[in-house]
């Protein structure tokens, strides 16, 4: 079987500009695809390709194995749930769900049935007779997840759905979503700059940056093995402690530093990542393989934990610390970590 | 204790309370509106009923004769009629237009849409009787589409459309069509550009779209930029006059001649009491073909 979506060699330009460099990726039948991305990276533009909102300047898109980079949206087998909902204002809720089915030539005894189904599975029962601005937003946005759903796309294409919502809904409606995917086993190609909200949902997810896809894996993948730099500090935070290797592996102020490295690295500008989840202090530190010494500037308090700043050097790194540890700002303090823990890129 | 300090430390404002205060708040506005419309109005509604006598522009009376000679005399009626049909198919030319422009100008971005709102803006920068004058220079047999036409050998003779139908209908057209743009565009303005992108998705041609959603959505600036159009053409007469045929004999142009020409004021109040009543007419109905779909957009 062919698999639902496939994209080939996809690019894109406006002007002068690049929006898609080279795309390819397949999607299985049933999978929950999430592209992530900053602003800009070039995420929104390959799902409006997909959808058929903008012609692509070379490469292919196949739904089901069938070409279709050069048909209208009209004619593709994509619902697209929008940022903003898109409902339209002048109709109720009942004949925003059915205009698909509708325009599609769906029968009209079995628009009805559909629709009271798809109200359901949305949980919007009684409100058929509504227009969208008698909606909340997540109402809202519920009508256009029911409204995309209902016509039983190939694809169904999610272009930031929830992000114009507040927090508790947002995280409410992911879960909604994901356990609608669970239920009815769509194909979803779900656009966002929310990581964690790619982390949650997705099968997979490819990470884009400048129009290109830096990797394409299981979230936990994307997460603990990081094809690159661009995704490791974009996937969670990092601290960054830049070392130059010159003669002797050196520390950002010139002192020479000593790291346990399985290989010892070439000469020239390196790069050291570690999560501040995994960056210990103080007395923890001592029994690190890794250690530098730094002065605490100051420290957040975040809920779970306290954040210490810390100047190392003149580059500022941050520790998470689980309780508040025994430093104020000015304490000098020792930073270790585990080698394994470690990112270095040159 | 807080909040009566905090009460107590708003600055102190001037209250307007009970229906008197309200009442006088409109006051101005109202002087304005009865001063320069309302008593002109009723001024006229009274002279419409003054007599025509002698040499005299009217003389104290009260009597229906001019209301009877309107209706009697055919050719008042005619011209009433004639003003009302240009007054239709110019207002239905100018939203057709508008709305084409209207729609271009939406779903540009940029420079290009500042350049097409310049363009759709240059109408009301000149006075109608200039306007006037660039029509004579462009409809007679020597003029520019004359030449224009000869020229690309579209036609092998050259041809005048001055003084016709048609060059009436298009200098009013050309007037009224920046108000209807505009009326139009905001209402464009308005709408969720996604919401065409919606419809298309889910399986609407363009057609479709246009019919579905664009076109209701829209509606309620149709029916605003067409009663404007009409309102402003039924009662103009300088284009009409000066681009039509002899025989375009509008109601504007026959309540300027009974005033000026006849000194009858009471008939061409008389004319000019049922030209506001069609006006009102068409005004009501607009409000009740508006009314019904403005709930939705809130």
């Amino acid at each position: 079987m062919s698999p639902a979506l496939e994209l080939v060699h996809l690019s894109k330009r406006f002007g002068g500009v690049v929006a898609v460099d080279d795309v390819s990726f397949s999607v299985a039948q049933g999978e929950f695809l999430t592209l992530l991305g900053p602003s800009g990276s070039g995420k929104t533009t390959t799902q409006r390709l997909i959808g058929g909102f903008e012609q692509p300047d070379s490469g292919e898109i196949r739904i089901k194995g069938q070409r279709v980079d050069r048909l209208p949206p009209y004619r593709r087998d994509t619902a697209t749930v929008f940022q903003s909902g898109a409902l339209f204002p002048h109709k109720t809720v009942a004949e925003n769900i059915a205009f698909g089915l509708r325009m599609r030539g769906v029968p009209a005894g079995e628009i009805g049935p559909r629709l009271k189904r798809a109200l359901e599975v949305v949980r919007l029962g009684g409100f058929e007779d509504r227009y969208p601005a008698q909606l909340s937003g997540g109402q809202k946005q519920r009508v256009a997840l029911a409204r995309a759903l209902v016509v039983e796309p190939a694809i169904v294409l999610f272009d930031e759905p929830l992000s114009a919502l507040d927090l508790s809904l947002r995280l409410q409606l992911r879960g909604e979503i994901k356990g609608l995917h669970e239920e009815l086993g769509f194909t979803a190609i779900y656009v966002t700059h929310d990581q964690s909200e790619a982390m949650a949902m997705s099968d997979r997810v490819a990470v884009m940056n400048a129009g290109r896809i830096e990797q394409i894996d299981r979230p936990e993948n994307i997460f603990n093995r990081p094809a690159n730099e661009f995704v490791y500090v974009f996937i969670g935070e990092s601290c960054c402690l830049p070392l130059t290797v010159n003669g002797a592996l050196r520390a950002p102020d010139g002192r020479p530093i000593d790291l346990s490295l399985a290989r010892p690295l070439p000469e020239g500008a390196h790069r050291l990542y570690v999560r501040p989840k995994q960056l210990r202090i103080g007395s923890e530190a001592e029994v690190c393989e890794n250690r530098i010494l730094g002065r605490i500037t100051f420290f957040e308090y975040l809920g779970d934990v306290y954040r210490y700043h810390v100047d190392v050097g003149g580059v500022g790194l941050f520790v998470d610390h689980a309780g508040m540890a025994p430093f104020g700002p000015g304490d000098q303090v020792l930073l270790g970590w585990s080698s394994r823990d470690m990112t270095v890129f040159q | 204790m807080t909040a009566v300090t905090l009460s107590e430390a708003r600055p102190a404002r001037l209250r307007v309370d009970g229906r008197l205060g309200q009442f006088a708040l409109l006051v101005p506005a109202l002087a304005l509106v009865t001063i320069f419309f309302a008593l002109p109005a009723i001024y006229m509604l009274r002279m419409s009923f003054n007599a025509h006598e002698g040499g005299q522009s009217y003389s104290e009376a009260w009597t229906f004769a001019n209301y009877l000679r309107l209706l009697t005399e055919p050719i008042y009626l005619f011209s009433l009629g004639k003003t009302f049909l240009l007054a239709l198919v110019t207002a239905a030319v100018t939203v057709v237009f508008a709305y084409i422009f209207a729609l271009y100008l939406w779903l540009q971005r940029g420079w290009h849409k500042l350049v097409f709102l310049a363009i759709a803006l240059c109408p009301l920068l000149i006075s109608e009787i200039s306007i006037i004058f660039g029509w004579w220079m462009f409809f007679p047999n020597n003029g520019v589409l004359s030449i224009t036409l000869l020229q690309l050998g579209l036609i092998e003779d050259k041809i005048s459309l001055m003084y016709t139908v048609f060059a009436a209908i298009v200098g009013l057209t050309y007037i009224s069509l920046p108000f209807g743009i505009f009326i139009l565009l905001s209402i464009f303005d308005g709408i969720d550009r996604r919401v065409l992108e919606a419809a298309s998705d889910l399986g609407a041609p363009p057609l479709k779209t246009f019919a579905e959603v664009l076109f209701p959505l829209t509606r309620s600036g149709i029916v605003v930029a067409f009663s404007q159009a009409f309102v402003w053409t039924i009662g103009t007469y300088a284009t009409p006059i000066a681009l039509g045929p002899d025989s375009l004999w509008t109601i504007g142009l026959e309540i300027y001649q009974q005033m000026n020409t006849w000194r009858d004021w009471p008939f061409a109040s008389a004319l000019a009491m049922v030209l506001i009543l069609l006006v009102l007419g068409s005004m009501a109905l607009t409000r009740r073909l508006t009314g019904r779909d403005v709930t939705h957009h809130v």
